[in-house]
């Protein structure tokens, strides 16, 4: 999309020892929570970090091919890595909300399945133009044979492209990633509006009728907002574009872990600290 | 290490519209505050809106100075993390009642950094402008937030954002409660990046680039004081959508002229030119 | 818990109503090159192809169709909680956001063409009287659709989520299906047309878009027609299943299986379309056959 036209310099390597401050960092924000509110504060923080970890991890798996896919130029689905995600995540999270009332563990498995059911069709249906539409047959630029079915890639690739469409091995990235996105989205979800509802009434010196509106609005635009922010970072760690699992540039997902971490633990607990302080 | 695309050739410089988009932001925002002092009306609701259209501005030469490194997703993502992690600190802020706008800097600040350090040394991104760029973008989203939250309410705190002060009396009719802040949120993630993604190219004018984004920010003032009829009293509204309107109007026609100064031809039903070679 | 009748009622006009906005989304975003198939209008100049295309560039579609539905959500529900009357609340909604989007379009083409003058594009003032007001029509049936759904959603499936919430969801979705979708038939076989049918447009190519019509020259009108057939239809099947089946298994099992009914038919419908993705994928490499029979190291 950007028409920028150079790309970073940024490689593949893990750096250790910013990842230990990281990790330090985490344990701090942790520990942060644990002195304001150490109960139902710092469980909501931790259930918000696995939610985070979890869109980080998952975004890694969403096959995109960004501008070239357009063209069929290069493997995956044609759009922007950040917002296809946030698409299926925010699918999964209307589907989790939805199922709220059932408790956390139905809530987070219907999110991730709402999520895994809007990137099957969406990779069904990029298939679907590719082939019917276009006559273009799936091929993958970066291995040879796909490792979930076997088959050879090199000789379906059109020439003076990368390769185009979804390999099974995308689409199956696809649904993971989706899945993944759909439970953190809920998981962030569930996790604030336990929280905001015991303890905005008490805030505001409301019923819990009347802050139920509020405690809903608020946890859904910080799971949204903290969906989005860690959606960009993924796709700053694999520079816009990823194939899906079977693409080098997967082995980066270490970095991503840490850095979803960082952030969510930070975002978290400032919303926390809205209604424990 | 990275390579940086283009640099900014004349212009002003990005520490000057900093300076003045940061202060010029947190008067506009205190300036609502006349709504307590003067027997609570709404009706200077509209600076809020004029905060935001500054912050805007402000924030969008941010996005220049980031995405002239090629950060490797479009230009539309920045815009997403800054209002991601500004929203956060935004409705921290609104906490602390009259110092809001301070406790949202600071706060959105740090988050900001932070993500930044994150992207650069976690994520081994190694852009120099990140860490600047990301604070600052922070900041502006939870301000922008705060100028939209101001227009629409007329006031910047949570009690203010939670409850109504005309109409119904149903808990879902407020800011907050009816997730107004979503929309917010997009109308400032999309008004911040668009007017770099629409002006990029070899014959980027840092002019014409700011004149874009004060009109997007007035655009999205505009709806936003339609909305404003529904949470403020109508006067305040009225008064807020002709301010929106008058800026809108002016900055659109300003923004056409320097469309069109920089223009290679201003042609109406003309076939393609011949160009040698082709 | 809904009425099941009634509440089927509702999925299916949902779905429908999906699948006119999705439709409507793709046709949109290719008569003003929106998504990622701009990269190739915006590059043609620079390599020497003047052209008569639109070219707004708001923002990716998500994004982009986050905001005109969140907002045309936004508005309603501020008509609604004014005047209760959720028609008229929801066109008026709709129109203003469309008019947000016209203005946004507008200012995207003078910017990207302006910024462009180093290579020789002209700005075109016909195109963007001509080609605005088809993109704003096309939007509007776009973003009524959407923000209808998330009224009948919110009001008669009682989801939890205020209105404003559910358009800034199904907006992104909306505009991530139709960008997924869509995007690579106007990318590939409009833009592209030249180039041969039934592969990939190899890299070297790039810039070379199609620029004359069967008479005169093509504008993006041309373009809409063209992918209205398949792009078009097949991004409103896309949105359409995706809110169909959402509603639906929520709708008929959540009560099943205690409890588990809902989760259980979502893997279900998973494998389902995983299964036909497969199908596609074997049928296309029985029936086109491999470009070339040696075997070479992948890159």
């Amino acid at each position: 999309m950007s028409a920028v036209a150079a790309k970073p310099q940024a490689g593949g390597a893990i750096n250790p020892g910013a990842m230990a401050v990281g990790i330090v960092l985490l344990i701090i924000l942790l520990g942060i929570a644990y002195v304001v509110s150490p109960g139902i504060g710092l469980m909501a923080l931790i259930g918000v970090i696995i939610g985070g970890v979890l869109i980080g991890f998952g975004v890694h798996f969403v096959p995109v091919g960004g501008a070239p896919a357009a063209m069929g130029q290069a493997p995956g689905i044609a759009t922007g890595v950040a917002m296809l995600a946030a698409g299926a995540g925010l699918a999964g999270l209307f589907g989790g909300a939805w199922a709220a009332e059932q408790g956390l563990e139905m809530a987070v498995v219907t999110g991730a399945i709402g999520g895994g059911m809007m990137m099957a069709i969406t990779c069904m249906m990029v298939n679907f133009v590719y082939v019917f539409g276009m006559g273009i047959p799936a091929a993958s630029g970066k291995v040879a044979k796909d490792p979930i079915t076997g088959d050879t890639q090199a000789e379906y690739k059109s020439q003076g492209t990368e390769g185009h469409g979804l390999p099974f091995v995308s689409f199956v990235g696809g649904v993971i990633g989706g899945i993944l996105g759909g439970a953190g989205g809920t998981l962030i979800y569930i996790e604030l509006l336990e929280l905001y509802k015991t303890t905005l009434p008490g805030v505001m010196k409301v019923t819990s009728a009347q802050a139920e509106p509020i405690a809903v609005s608020v946890a859904g635009i910080f799971a949204i907002a903290l969906f989005l922010v860690n959606a960009v970072l993924t796709a700053y760690n694999i520079t816009g574009t990823i194939e899906g699992p079977h693409d080098p540039k997967f082995k980066r997902w270490p970095r991503a872990i840490v850095a979803s971490a960082v952030a969510s633990a930070l975002c978290g607990l400032v919303a926390i600290l809205i209604v424990v302080m | 290490m990275s390579v940086k695309v283009e640099v900014i050739e004349g212009g002003v410089p990005h520490s000057k519209i900093l300076i003045a988009g940061f202060v010029g932001t947190l008067v506009c925002l205190y300036l609502t505050y006349l709504n307590v002092l003067t027997t609570h009306t709404g009706m200077f609701a509209f600076f809020g809106g004029l905060a935001a259209v500054i912050a805007l501005i402000w924030g969008s030469h941010t996005i220049k100075v980031l995405c002239s490194y090629g950060i490797g997703t479009g230009v539309p993502s920045a815009g997403m993390i800054a209002f991601g992690s500004g929203t956060i600190a935004f409705l921290f802020a609104t906490k602390f009642g009259d110092a809001a706008p301070i406790v949202a800097v600071v706060l959105a600040a740090v988050v900001g950094f932070i993500l930044g350090w994150v992207s650069n040394n976690v994520l081994n991104m190694r852009i120099p402008a990140m860490v600047q760029a990301l604070t600052e973008m922070a900041v502006v989203g939870a301000l922008t937030l705060m100028g939209f939250a101001a227009l629409m309410t007329g006031g910047f705190t949570f009690t203010g954002l939670t409850s109504v002060s005309v109409g119904t009396t149903m808990g879902t009719n407020t800011f907050l409660g009816g997730c107004l802040i979503a929309v917010a949120f997009l109308l400032g993630a999309i008004a911040i990046q668009h007017p770099f993604n629409a002006c990029l190219g070899p014959g980027w004018k840092q002019d014409r680039m700011l004149m874009l984004t004060a009109e997007c920010g007035f655009l999205s003032m505009i709806v936003a004081a339609i909305m404003s009829y529904a949470l403020v009293d109508h006067v305040s509204a009225t008064i807020s959508l002709i301010v929106a309107l008058v800026g809108w109007v002016y900055t659109y026609k300003e923004y056409i002229v320097l469309s069109r100064r920089d223009a290679a031809a201003w042609l109406d039903s003309k076939p393609i030119p011949e160009v040698e070679g082709h | 818990m809904v009425d099941i009748v009634f509440g089927i009622g509702i999925t299916a006009l949902t779905g429908a109503l999906a699948t006119i906005a999705g439709a409507a989304e793709d046709t949109e975003s290719n008569i003003g090159s929106q998504g990622d198939p701009n990269s190739q209008v915006q590059l043609a100049p620079q390599m020497g192809f003047m052209h008569r295309i639109f070219n707004k560039a708001v923002a990716g579609e998500p994004p982009a169709y986050g905001l005109w539905c969140a907002l045309g959500a936004g508005l309603a529900w501020a008509f609604m909680a004014m005047y209760p009357n959720p028609v008229l609340a929801i066109v008026l909604g709709s129109v203003l956001a469309v008019i947000v989007q016209g203005v946004y379009a507008t200012t995207a083409y003078l910017g990207r063409t302006a910024s462009l003058a180093k290579f020789g594009q002209p700005v075109y003032v016909d195109i963007l009287k001509s080609m605005t007001t088809v993109t704003m029509a096309h939007a509007f049936i776009a973003i009524f659709g959407t923000v209808a759904l998330c009224q009948l959603i919110n009001g008669a499936l009682e989801h939890p989520f205020p209105l404003p919430l559910l358009g800034l969801i199904w907006g992104v979705t909306l505009g991530a299906a139709g960008s997924a979708t869509g995007n690579p038939y106007y990318g590939k076989e409009r833009q592209y047309q030249n180039q041969k049918f039934g592969a990939g447009v190899p890299i070297s190519a790039s810039g070379n878009i199609v620029r004359y019509a069967e008479a005169g020259e093509r504008n993006s009108l041309d373009n809409g027609w063209f992918t209205a057939k398949i792009g078009g239809a097949a991004s409103g099947l896309c949105f359409g299943l995706i809110v169909f089946l959402e509603l639906w298994r929520t709708i008929l099992f959540e009560k099943s299986f205690d409890g588990w009914g809902a989760v259980i038919v979502g893997i279900l419908v998973i494998l389902i379309f995983t299964i036909i993705d497969r199908y596609i994928e074997v049928w296309a490499r029985k029936n086109y056959g491999p470009y070339s029979e040696i075997k070479e190291a992948s890159s």
